[in-house]
């Protein structure tokens, strides 16, 4: 399956095979009542434009910490951040908030699908916030659909479809604008193992396949597998 | 010890306190309307009622006679010829001491036996310092003496010996205070005590007594037989229970209005309480799954999410009675007001809080969250163990539900219908018939405003993107949160609109009337008692009057109304001041002149079911005697049910040569302020008359409308208010459930603004279809309470009439309410962390 | 109410009755209230039946009749009928109503049933307007309600007509003697200070015959009454404290009346007197030094207070040695003002003649 419009964007990422993930001394802790719980202890990591890392961890081991850092929902008590070139660190909260409707994408455990919303809503609410003219729009959300295979389920609303078919469409959502970086959160921990597979597949396809960068945190061995590499969370640094 | 389960849901309203708040708020707000209105009705009442005892004392019978009352020569033969001695004297009128209203009472103190406690109080030592001799013998050789009440005295800033001046009769008399009694509380204040022979000097009534007093033992028929033969006609015998209940009975179509505004509010408060208790159980599935899993059963479940509502109605109905005390000290002064614009003297200062108004406070508070509560939690009880329910699932309970209640709904309008039609004049069935209407029309909306708004959805969306799509999808689909909220403000807002248009309708139809029976160019009298016959004379002879008209208005009492009787002379031209329904004037109207037949007005004519053609009676100076009815006329005097006769046929029939107001009839040119002026002038001393052009009549004819219906504004702001709290609370219940999905949203990159407009825009779409709910609902309140309950309470008729104004400022004013009410959920939305979507439940 | 009643009543009773508390009697009998009101200073030249009729320059005056009757079965009975007008002050107010006026009316009414041993007692008061109460002299009438007496004509003939609920009395009254003034001449002292005195007349012989009703039983009734009129506008003294008054009809034709006045500290006021009247009618003063009244026994009240129960009455001058004794002991009044006035039985000695008759005793100031 091919996309064209995708693609071409990809290849244009490709020509800079720059470093799309720095950070550097990440730090970050919390606190509970009096006592500091220190949730990432200077935290090294690079990620190069089109690659797929894999983060795996025990629960509370700070993955997803990591990754609302990564995708500027959290600011770091310490350390540098930055993706596509930005400084996070840096960035205001409503410069945070534009970041991440242009630069990220979010997959998460749990859909989080507007429930309110038609599949083609939710992937349309993503572009419209990133100001994308209404027939651009419509086109992109048959493309997206197109290509995770839920044509047919443009107006369905999400509680009707499988959990599956959820995290495709949440796949789609959180591509659609064309993220610099996609960041997803157990993206198959809610779903049984061949609709996993599927998932992954799609991922594969979407993602990797055109060059795009990803971050999975996972405890899953399955998905670790699935990533250029995999690294380990533990006591908040990475090994 | 409070069982763990127990805890378990308690520490989860305690977690979410802003929930209980609002729950127990509206439900205290409806209760606080319901017990306030309660209590003001029966303060002003019970005031009333007790000052009627004080001043009827032991007296078990009144006589009464005709206009002027009894001739004092019939009290006399009584006595003297019959030798009935268990009878006294009273000689009643109202007067003025500076700006204070008071009743003058003249009683003959020989007469009093022990008929009145107060006054037997005059001679104990109870009097302050004044010895009482010195006080008896004053009112009896004094006649400026007069006595009164330790508390009013008080208020007036008078002690014993200071002299004032009264007014009375127009005309200003030199009173002295001659000590002053104990008067226990409210029953006797406002009341002046004087001789009767001063009373009658004062107020013009010499030769006549308002009543007679009369004490005859329970069943001694004999004594009552002799007291009946003894009376010449043109009198009557009342009973004094009896005569105080009719009184009474005047406002009752009043205070029964009232408490069905009041149960407004507690109807807008019950759908406060579903949606409370609703929302907290459908928060609390996943523990309820919980429990049930660990083996709690349902009859369990069930009894905890009752014994929990209990609770809130119980703290609820507690806030509610003693916010209710608060605001019914409040009200009552509204309520004595209105009362005493229209109907009798009150003087009610302290609201009596009984244990009967509490104990009603207290149930309805309970009971509604019990009733209210019923609903969700046999629904709780339905949750299979251990199954998260999703979201979706529950809408989908809801939406297959919304068919039914609309069902329902149509039903019990229906049944509005049929008991409209068939409860005759009955004002409580038609109140009841409002409110089956209201429940009915509530019961539909839901379903409506599920099929609207997700039919309108994609339109939005398109027309306004995606995140106004949302506000609007999102109503659709949480209708078992919004849905709610918007019957609560549909409620309300209609209430406003009924009650706003019937009021509207009400004023035009009085404002017409008013332009028309105010034919005079000017209009000069005394408030009670007679205008000074000279004076009349001097006035009418003043240059520029062309003609005029004089009148007499007098009550007519019997064991079960009162009847105004209004003696007019007519000017040439002034006959189209009465607005004849049913017959042709020009055959009318000679007839009436010639004594032939009498007018009633319509609402005396719908209250006695008669019409032109039919024959009453009206108790003359020679007994009862027939009138045949010649027309019905229109009228909107609030003590509307009057008979009109020709002065020439009021003559023959009554000793009174009274007026109490002429109408001038003003030369080409006149002006009719300066006029005014000099009748002022004329006056002068000789007696304070009321003079006021016909503009100034209706302005403070409208003026004293427009206050009586303050208290009606009072009471639909409070529902408003409890509908207000509705929103608020349906949405910070929305925004809580929605937490992860808006956290989710601003991960995707929407800023705070954006998430606060998209809960500010659902929030006036609430409002929106809350207000256009509100018209048509508004329109049938405003019909009904129009055509059915202003009849059956009044007797009026009173033409429709919807000015657009109201029903645009209903919608805007719903949809600002609603915006309002949705600021503070908007700005929490706003606020939530976007980690929070990465969480997992 | 009460207070004022009693109040009216300590005007009517102060020619012959003190309350114990002596300052309020005499605050209410000030030179203030005095002032404006006629005295009884000078004698009088009597005319009837002007005299009959109201005198409301003087502040009080009454109309009182008492009488001994005799029933079907033997029954006796005594009566009292008191009408009492005061003028609450001296000049008429302005008529500007029909109920103002400065008179005021009180009566009482009293019968006794000596054979069942009963009382029976009324009041009433009113105002003197409106034709509710009132006195006028020719044709003479003087009334409260239903409850009058009316008379006319030379020799005097009178019907008296009072009823309560539980006892009637209509009574036509013909004066078997023409009005025998007491005192000087009508003027009657008492006590030392000039104008404490009142104008004072009896008619002491009336042939009475009526009906009287008590309860549901209706007597024709004859008898003999006495009239007693008086008025005055001051009377007592602050020392004196009560009044013993005795009317007595004798067998032989002949009246005695007598009033015995005592001081606080327990003696007789110099001012007592009487007047004894002959079967043809002719009257002479009694001064106190020509009546001896001894007490013989004394009557408990019930309700407290020791009032003389006997009496023994000499009058040297006429020869005249009876013993008084009440029909029934227990005749005392609970009306506004508290006093004993009741029928009693003479039996004695005229001359060393045997005497009887009947009469009426009136004792004042013995409770309070």
């Amino acid at each position: 399956m091919q996309l064209p419009v995708l693609r071409a964007e990809i290849a244009a990422m490709q020509k800079s095979p720059e470093i799309e993930v720095r950070v550097r001394g990440l730090r970050r802790t919390f606190r509970e009542g009096q006592r500091e719980h220190v949730v990432l202890d200077g935290v090294d990591l690079d990620v190069a434009r089109g690659e797929t890392v894999a983060l795996r961890g025990r629960s509370g081991s700070g993955k997803s910490t990591f990754l609302n850092l990564l995708g500027g929902i959290d600011r770091p008590d310490a350390g540098e951040i930055s993706v596509a070139g930005i400084d996070l660190t840096r960035l205001s909260e409503r410069e945070r908030t534009l970041f991440r409707r242009e630069r990220i994408g979010f997959v998460y455990q749990s859909f989080n699908l507007v429930p309110t919303l038609t599949v083609a809503d939710n992937i349309r609410l993503v572009l419209e916030l990133n100001k994308l003219p209404s027939a651009d729009a419509h086109a992109r959300i048959d493309e997206l659909l197109d290509a995770v295979g839920l044509a047919d389920r443009a107006s369905s609303y999400p509680d009707v479809l499988s959990g599956g078919e959820q995290q495709r469409v949440a796949i789609a959502r959180a591509l659609s604008h064309r993220p610099a970086l996609l960041l997803a959160d157990e993206p198959t921990g809610n779903l049984d193992d061949s609709t996993a597979e599927t998932v992954l597949a799609l991922l594969d396809t979407l993602v990797r396949k055109e060059g795009g960068t990803m971050i999975i945190a996972t405890h899953s061995a399955r998905v670790a597998a699935f990533g250029d590499r995999a690294l380990e969370m533990h006591n908040g640094r990475l090994e | 010890m409070i069982p763990v389960t127990y805890r378990a849901n308690f520490s989860y309203l305690l977690r979410h306190p802003w929930q209980l708040a609002l729950a127990i708020v509206g439900v205290a707000i409806g209760v606080a309307v319901i017990v306030a209105v309660d209590l003001a009705n029966a303060s002003a009442r019970k005031a009333f009622l007790l000052s009627m005892d004080a001043v009827t004392g032991e007296a078990t019978h009144q006589v009464i006679g005709g206009p002027r009352g009894v001739d004092e020569s019939v009290y006399a033969s009584l006595r003297v010829d019959a030798g009935i001695r268990a009878i006294a004297p009273v000689v009643e009128g109202n007067v003025r001491v500076g700006e204070r209203s008071l009743d003058l009472m003249g009683i003959d103190l020989f007469a009093e036996q022990d008929l009145r406690e107060f006054t037997g109080q005059v001679d104990t030592a109870e009097m302050d310092d004044a010895d009482a001799e010195s006080v008896f013998r004053a009112l009896l050789t004094d006649p400026t003496a007069v006595t009164m009440s330790r508390t009013t005295a008080n208020e007036l800033g008078l002690e014993a010996g200071d002299a004032f001046d009264v007014i009375a009769d127009g005309r200003t008399r030199p009173a002295t205070l001659f000590g002053t009694f104990d008067s226990d509380g409210t029953s006797i204040d406002n009341l002046l005590i004087a001789d009767i022979a001063t009373a009658q000097a004062w107020l013009g009534q010499q030769g006549w007594l308002s009543r007679l007093d009369v004490r005859i033992e329970d069943g001694d028929d004999a004594a009552l037989k002799k007291l009946e033969d003894a009376l010449p006609a043109g009198t009557r015998v009342l009973t004094a229970a009896g005569r105080t209940r009719t009184t009474a009975e005047l406002s009752k179509a009043f205070m029964t209005n009232l408490t069905a505004m009041s149960l407004l509010a507690l109807l807008v408060g019950l759908f406060l309480i579903y949606n409370s208790v609703n929302f907290s159980v459908l928060q609390r599935r996943g523990l309820i799954g919980s429990l049930r899993a660990l083996g709690m059963t349902r009859r369990e479940l069930f009894t905890l999410i009752m014994t929990e509502a209990a609770l809130i109605g119980l703290i609820s109905a507690t806030v509610g009675v003693l916010l209710g005390a608060w605001l019914g000290d409040r009200l009552l002064a509204l309520v004595s007001l209105s009362i005493n614009d229209f109907y009798f003297r009150v003087n009610a200062t302290n609201v009596t809080v009984s244990a009967f108004s509490v104990t009603k406070g207290m149930l309805a508070g309970v009971g509604a969250a019990l009733v209210a509560s019923a609903v969700p939690a046999l629904e709780a009880m339905a949750y299979e163990p251990r199954l998260a329910m999703a979201r979706s699932t529950l809408e989908q309970h809801t939406s297959r539900f919304l068919p039914i209640a609309a069902i329902l709904g149509i039903a019990t309008m229906a049944a509005a219908v049929i008991v409209l039609l068939a409860s005759g004049q009955s004002l409580v069935a038609g109140l009841t018939a409002v409110f089956m209407l209201i429940l009915g029309f509530a019961l539909c909306v839901p379903l409506v405003v599920g099929i609207v708004s997700r039919a309108i959805a994609p339109a939005t969306t398109r027309a306004a993107g995606t995140t106004f799509g949302m506000s609007v999808s999102g109503i659709a689909a949480s209708l078992s949160r919004t849905g709610i909220a918007i019957v609560a403000l549909a409620v309300a807002v209609s209430a406003t609109i009924g009650v706003s248009v019937m009021v509207d309708s009400f004023r035009g139809s009085v404002s017409d009337w008013l332009e028309q029976s105010l034919q005079a160019d000017v209009y000069t009298g005394v408030e009670r008692g007679d205008m000074d016959p000279t004076l009349i004379a001097d006035i009418v002879a003043l240059a520029g009057v062309e003609h005029y008209s004089t009148s007499r208005r007098a009550w007519l009492e019997d064991d079960e109304s009162r009847v105004q009787l209004i003696a007019i002379q007519m000017a040439p031209g002034g006959y189209a001041g009465t607005e004849i329904l049913d017959a042709d004037p020009d055959r009318v109207w000679p007839r009436w002149e010639a004594g032939d037949v009498v007018l009633v007005s319509e609402p005396y004519a719908y209250q006695n079911a008669v019409a032109a053609g039919d024959t009453i009676t009206l108790r003359t100076r020679s007994g009862d005697t027939p009138f045949e009815i010649g027309a019905t006329y229109q009228s909107y005097d609030i003590n509307a049910s009057a008979v009109m006769l020709s002065r020439a046929t009021y003559d023959r029939h009554y000793d009174d040569d009274g007026i109490d107001s002429i109408g001038l009839y003003l030369a080409d040119g006149v002006d009719a302020d300066a006029f005014v002026e000099t009748i002022g002038v004329l006056a002068g001393d000789r007696q304070l008359i009321r003079a006021s052009s016909n503009v100034g009549i209706r302005e403070l004819s409208l003026e004293i409308f427009d206050r009586t219906f303050v208290i009606t504004d009072v009471l639909y702001w409070l529902a408003l208010g409890v509908a207000f709290i509705g929103i608020l609370g349906a949405m910070l219940a929305l925004q809580l459930e929605r937490t992860r999905e808006l956290a989710t949203l601003r991960a995707l990159g929407m800023t705070p603004a954006q998430i606060g407009g998209m809960i500010t825009g659902q929030t006036a779409t609430i409002g929106l279809f809350s207000g256009i709910a509100a018209v048509p609902l508004g329109l049938i309140m405003a019909w009904v309470l129009i055509e059915v309950i202003n009849r059956r309470a009044f007797g009026w008729q009173i033409d429709m009439t919807v000015a657009p104004g109201i029903l645009g400022s209903a919608v805007v004013f719903a949809v600002g309410a609603a915006m309002l009410a949705g600021l503070y959920p908007a700005m929490r939305a706003s606020r939530v962390e976007p980690a929070v979507a990465m969480r997992e439940e | 109410m009460r207070y004022l009643l009693s109040i009216g009543l300590l005007f009517a009773f102060s020619a012959f009755a003190q309350e114990s508390n002596n300052s309020e009697l005499a605050d209410l009998l000030g030179s203030e209230d005095m002032s404006g009101f006629v005295r009884a200073i000078e004698p009088y030249e009597f005319s009837f039946p002007r005299d009959h009729g109201p005198h409301p320059e003087f502040r009080n005056e009454w109309w009182y009749i008492t009488g001994n009757l005799d029933g079907e079965r033997d029954r006796r009975f005594g009566f009292e009928l008191t009408i009492f007008r005061f003028s609450l002050t001296p000049d008429e107010p302005e008529k500007d109503s029909d109920w103002r006026t400065n008179q005021v009316y009180i009566a009482h009414f009293a019968v006794t049933d000596a054979d069942r041993e009963r009382f029976y007692v009324a009041e009433r008061y009113s105002r003197g307007a409106l034709g509710i109460a009132g006195a006028e002299a020719d044709p003479f009438r003087v009334w409260i309600d239903d409850w009058e007496i009316t008379g006319s004509g030379q020799p005097e003939r009178w019907q008296l007509t009072a009823a309560d609920e539980d006892f009637a009395l209509d009574l036509a009254l013909t004066a078997l003697k023409p009005p025998a003034l007491n005192g000087d001449e009508g003027l009657s002292q008492k006590s030392d200070e000039p104008g404490n005195a009142s104008y004072y007349y009896t008619i002491p012989r009336w042939q009475s015959e009526g009906t009287l009703r008590l309860g549901d039983d209706t007597f024709t009734v004859s008898g003999l009454s006495w009239l007693d009129r008086e008025w005055s506008s001051s009377a007592l003294a602050s020392d004196q404290k009560g009044w013993d008054w005795f009317a007595l009809q004798l067998s032989d034709g002949s009246e005695l009346m007598y009033y015995n006045i005592r001081k606080d500290d327990g003696s007789q006021d110099r001012n007592s007197s009487g007047t004894w009247i002959d079967a043809n009618g002719n009257y002479r003063y009694l001064s106190r030094d020509e009546v001896t009244v001894t007490v013989n026994d004394y009557w408990d009240s019930p309700e407290g207070g020791r009032y003389p129960g006997a009496w023994t009455v000499e009058v040297q001058a006429v020869g005249l040695v009876v013993d008084v004794e009440p029909v029934i002991a227990d005749q005392e009044l609970f009306t506004t003002v508290r006093y004993w006035e009741g029928a009693v039985d003479v039996e004695g000695t005229r001359n060393g003649n045997r005497v009887e008759g009947r009469g009426y005793v009136e004792l004042t100031g013995y409770a309070d």
